[in-house]
């Protein structure tokens, strides 16, 4: 479904990634775990359609979205991606109900049951009317689960999704995307530095200054 | 397309979170906005007035035979004109004034037989025609005047005309659209006979082709011309342009401040909301919707903005109207706009305008909101360290533009290539546009020198505060301008009032100088142009106490095919009892060869100096005159010329006189003289006799009256700056609530924090008031200079207010200074807990 060829990345001077190749399959659970600086958002933002590469090709359904231009991009991600930040990136003045929503609303749709159905499925029944600086840090990660999803994305990008909870609800949370994925057949790539989090994957990567380790 | 939802959650949501800036900006555009429509309406109505009073008593008549010198003629040339055109109609006309009422009339003697259709009564019991033609005082009032004023048929009424009192008759009530609401019509011929001008006609109107009127003026004398209509009205016009131009100029500021707070608003939203964008653009959203969703928040702010001004503009309609009425009726010739209401399209007009200036003052800030990435986090450049690189440029090219402004408005004093002095003005936007451009490089000098002391004095938070300045020198530099261009504007306007002021004192002292001042009690302008009955002069002549008299008149003259006033005076009475006329300062020589004084309008304006020879229309045919002078008149904004009266008994035929100085004798008691006069002349004769004390005191009122709606707007205008000031103060705080919240949490007070603020807001302040003082100080040279110059043609000395300046400057300063306090307030609202969860 989507493949890397020779992906590469520089940020002015500094080679960020250096040839990176990689294939996700449809319903694929891909951990990439790596020290803090070793590229991960970097390459997880190329797949995602937030940047381009410098070189390389990154093939999605035989598209080569490395050359697609912004508004094909943006049309990218609004279809068939779904992101999941460390810092929840939730838009604090809108309720849960609405964040949710932001997706379909994107996607010039409404659907109002469908989102009281994901956020009934994340847990949230009856948050929906409140702001996100009104719920825990364990709740507005399961609202950015549930955004991530509602417009039935193929793939679930999750960057350090836990990074800022604590290890109980990172669990939690853990488990609440890797049961929905698997629900709905996403393939979900996650990116973390703690290695522990790789047993939910069923394919482990390691990467290492811009480099991939299989 | 984006869905209104979106709109909804992404703008609408947000514009409450940030009520007090986006009212701000309402409020900054609605009084914008309001300005410009109430002058456009106020001049709008006035050029409909003027169009009124030309066409309005016969709608289709396209031509007119008038008198070149603007009186009445004889009206044997009505019979030759008829056997030419019948279609013909001889009007006669006067201004009169209904003291009762305070309320100008135009009294219209007419062939009522031949124009009965303009006579058609409103309803039935209207009036009555017996009573119309067989009472020599009836007349015929508009609805529009019985019903301000409740006068009712059967009426009657008190009305100043040429120098009497007369008592007018209402034989009936108007329906008629296109009158003035100001006009009163008369039978002509009782109009001759009760008003004692019989043999006399103000102008024949007619309705001819040009072959006609080729023929008609082949038989004119050459004291009558004959006139198209539309050529009468384009040259009214000119007399209304200067006066809007000005005044929507001052509200173009009000506008551009408008525009400035909107600017802001917007651009505030955007750089709090950078996260947010990009987490909005991580979702799929497009640079189009991220740029379509500011432009909409604009839009509605616009829009609000804009529908406010609506009725802003009612209120400024109301008052500029007044205003306008004032200033046209003093300084050219009475007028009655009786109209003030704001019509669906100008309210049209309004509406767009202000969503224009919502869509330019939004655009800059959304189309930088659309380049923010979808991965926009905190650690990418912002929008300070994206523009650091350009501050050099910056400099240069405001450097550049300061000095194209000057040249621009060196050239438009040299040449005034137009009628309006569009090139100082523009001179004036490229000067304040320049200061913008240089603001940053400028504050970083300031704050470079001041660093060490402010160390010394306020310890952690000077060092904190100009380190945070330093590193947000773009947005303080905007929070400087604003300071800067409000306190220039207010430096430059007040040292113009005051210049002009100090030159009118000195005018008056020179000009005002003889002991008493007649004139007829009708006439509310500054020139009258009916004369006074040779009885008033030979009555006055004849008291014991007169020592001199000098006969003025006044003429309406041609020049370069525009109407100028003419004054004649008598030079060798002004020789013998004025010191200025003694010594030479005033007409000197004027009464020896064939010569004139010009006024500096004129002279300016058709580059004539002394010594250049003009040739004027007199009814013995082109005179050529010698120009020997030029001089600085403040009664006219429309060009004067001043001559001997001999040349009036000469090429006019005329030795009367509009009105009289008096001199009198050494010693002789001047309120027991006037006293006297009025008894002689009372009961028969209306006059307004003034001592030269009351004449000075008048026309100072009258000077402060004309300008009063001037001088309203620009202080809103400065009010709207003000608030600029303050909008952007406070955007700074809103914009750093997350710093705010650190210094919180790393244990910093309240206190320091407002210190802080304050502390910035004085740099701020005194930053940009030093910068407002150059600014202000060219600006003011360019008003007195050349805007002043091209546009009245008045003499202005350059006087500096030192003491009020220094007052108002003060004032500013503290202004910021609370200005700071203000935001501090919202900063203690500032939850640290919720802005530093978010990021
Ligand atoms: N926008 C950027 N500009 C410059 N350098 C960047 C940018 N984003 C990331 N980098 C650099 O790229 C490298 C990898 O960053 P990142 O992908 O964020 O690492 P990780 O997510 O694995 O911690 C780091 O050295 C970082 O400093
Ligand atoms: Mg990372």
């Amino acid at each position: 479904m989507i493949k890397l060829i020779d992906v590469h990345k520089y940020y002015g001077d500094t080679h960020v990634l250096k040839g990176i190749n990689l294939d996700v399959e449809k319903g694929d659970f891909i951990s990439i775990t790596g020290s803090s600086g070793s590229g991960k958002s970097t390459l997880l933002n190329l797949i995602g359609g937030m940047d381009r590469p410098d070189r390389g090709s990154i093939l999605v359904a035989g598209e080569d979205i490395s050359s697609y231009k912004d508004e094909q991009l943006t049309l990218y991600r609004r279809e068939r991606i779904g992101f999941i930040f460390q810092f929840f990136n939730l838009l604090p003045n809108i309720t849960v109900f609405e964040n949710v929503q932001m997706p379909l609303l994107l996607n010039s749709l409404e659907e109002e049951d469908r989102v009281s159905e994901y956020i009934k499925r994340v847990g949230l029944a009856g948050k929906e009317a409140s702001y996100p600086y009104q719920l825990s840090g364990g709740e507005q990660q399961r609202v950015a689960v549930a955004r991530a999803l509602i417009h039935d994305p193929e793939i679930i990008l999750a960057d350090e999704p836990i990074g800022s909870l604590d290890s109980r609800t990172g669990i939690i949370i853990m488990d609440l995307i890797k049961q929905l994925a698997e629900e709905t057949h996403k393939a979900v790539i996650l990116v973390t530095h703690e290695h522990y989090l790789s047993n939910y994957a069923k394919r482990e990567i390691k990467i290492k200054d811009g480099v991939l380790l299989q | 397309m984006i869905s209104l939802k979106l709109i909804r959650l992404f703008i609408l949501k947000n514009i409450r979170n940030e009520k007090f800036l986006t009212v701000l900006s309402i409020v900054g555009v609605a009084l914008g906005i309001g300005l410009f429509i109430g002058v456009k309406v106020a001049s709008d109505r006035a050029l409909a007035s003027f169009e009124s009073d030309i066409r309005g008593l016969s709608q289709n008549t396209d031509y007119e035979v008038l008198d070149i010198s603007g009186i009445d003629f004889n009206e044997h040339i009505y019979r030759d004109i008829l056997d030419i055109e019948g279609n013909s109609y001889p009007i006669l006309r006067v201004n009169g004034y209904l003291s009762a009422i305070q309320e100008s009339i135009s009294i219209n003697g007419i062939d009522t037989v031949k124009a009965a259709r303009l006579v058609q009564p409103a309803g039935r019991k209207a009036y009555d025609i017996e009573d119309f033609y067989k009472n020599l005082s009836s007349i015929l009032i508009t609805k529009g005047l019985s019903d301000k004023y409740s006068i009712k048929k059967g009426d009657i009424i008190e009305c100043l005309v040429y120098d009497k009192k007369y008592s007018l008759k209402i034989a009936g009530i108007l329906d008629s659209k296109t009158l003035p609401a100001d006009a009163v019509i008369m039978d002509i011929g009782n109009f001759q006979e009760y008003f004692n001008r019989t043999g006399y006609l103000s102008r024949i109107d007619l309705t001819a082709d040009e072959k006609t009127s080729r023929e008609i003026r082949r038989i004119l004398p050459p004291n009558l011309s004959i006139e198209r209509k539309e050529e009468l009205l384009k040259n009214r016009e000119s007399v209304v342009t200067s006066f809007r131009y000005n005044l929507q100029f001052i509200s173009l500021i009000a506008i551009l401040v408008g525009i400035f707070l909107l600017y802001n608003t917007v651009f505030i939203s955007v750089v709090k909301r950078r996260t947010e964008i990009g987490v909005l653009r991580g979702l799929g959203a497009g640079q189009k919707t991220v740029v379509t969703l500011f432009l909409v928040q604009g839009l509605i702010v616009g829009f609000v903005g804009s529908m406010l001004g609506i009725a802003v503009g009612q209120i400024a309609a109301y008052f500029s109207v007044l205003a306008v009425e004032r200033t046209i009726s003093t300084m050219y010739s009475t007028i009655s706009i009786s109209e003030y209401l704001i019509t669906k399209g100008d309210a049209l007009s309004a509406l767009a305008l202000g969503l224009l200036v919502s869509l330019i003052a939004s655009a800059i800030p959304s189309y930088e909101a659309s380049k923010i990435r979808p991965n926009e986090s905190l650690k990418e450049g912002t929008f300070e360290s994206k523009y650091k690189s350009c501050r050099k440029p910056f400099v240069f090219a405001g450097l550049s533009l300061i000095l194209s402004g000057v040249v621009v408005s060196c050239l438009d004093y040299r040449y005034a290539p137009f009628d309006f002095p569009f090139l100082a003005y523009m001179g004036i936007l490229f000067i304040i546009l320049g200061f913008t451009l240089i603001s940053p490089f400028y504050l970083s000098v300031i704050l470079r020198i001041a660093r060490k002391p402010a160390g010394r004095i306020f310890k952690a938070t000077g060092r904190i505060t100009f380190g945070d300045m330093k590193g947000n020198i773009y947005r303080f530099s905007v929070a400087l301008m604003s300071v800067a261009i409000s306190s220039a504007l207010i430096i430059a306007l007040l040292t113009l009032i005051f210049s002009f002021r100090h030159s009118l004192a000195s005018w008056i002292n020179r000009n005002i100088a003889a002991d008493v001042y007649i004139k007829p009690a009708s006439c509310t302008s500054n020139f009258c142009f009916y004369p006074l009955s040779d009885e008033v002069i030979s009555l006055v002549k004849s008291f014991p106490e007169v020592a001199g008299v000098d006969k003025f008149r006044t003429l309406h003259l041609e020049l370069f095919g525009r109407k100028v006033v003419a004054g004649f005076g008598d030079i060798a009475v002004q020789r013998e009892f004025t010191r200025a006329g003694r010594n030479g300062e005033r007409n000197r020589g004027l009464e020896y060869g064939k010569q004139v004084s010009i006024s500096n309008y004129l002279s300016t304006k058709y580059g004539l100096k002394k010594g250049d020879v003009i040739a004027l229309q007199t009814p013995e045919g082109k005179e050529k005159f010698t120009i020997n002078d030029t001089f600085s008149s403040y009664s006219t904004t429309s060009g004067f010329i001043y001559m001997d009266r001999k040349w009036l008994r000469e090429y006019w035929g005329l030795d009367d006189a509009t009105q009289l100085a008096v001199y009198l004798k050494e010693g002789v008691d001047t309120g027991r003289f006037i006293q006297g006069l009025k008894q002689a002349l009372s009961g028969k004769y209306a006059l307004e006799i003034m001592n030269n004390n009351n004449l000075r005191k008048k026309v100072i009122t009258i000077f402060n009256k004309t300008f009063s709606i001037t001088y309203a707007i620009e202080l809103i205008s400065i009010l709207v700056s003000l608030i600029g000031v303050l909008n952007t103060l406070l955007a700074l705080v809103i914009e750093r609530k997350r710093e705010i919240s650190i210094i919180r949490y790393l244990g910093g007070s309240w206190d320091q924090i407002k210190q802080m603020l304050v502390l910035s807001a004085g740099i701020v302040g005194i930053a940009g008031i030093v910068l407002g003082t150059v600014m202000g100080f060219l600006i003011s040279v360019i008003f007195i200079q050349v805007i002043n110059k091209i546009s009245f043609g008045w003499e202005i000395h350059f006087k500096i207010p030192f003491l009020y300046l220094s007052i108002v400057v003060l004032v500013l300063f503290l202004t910021t200074l609370s200005a700071g306090l203000l935001p501090a307030k919202v900063a203690r609202k500032i939850d640290p807990m919720r802005f530093i969860s978010f990021e």
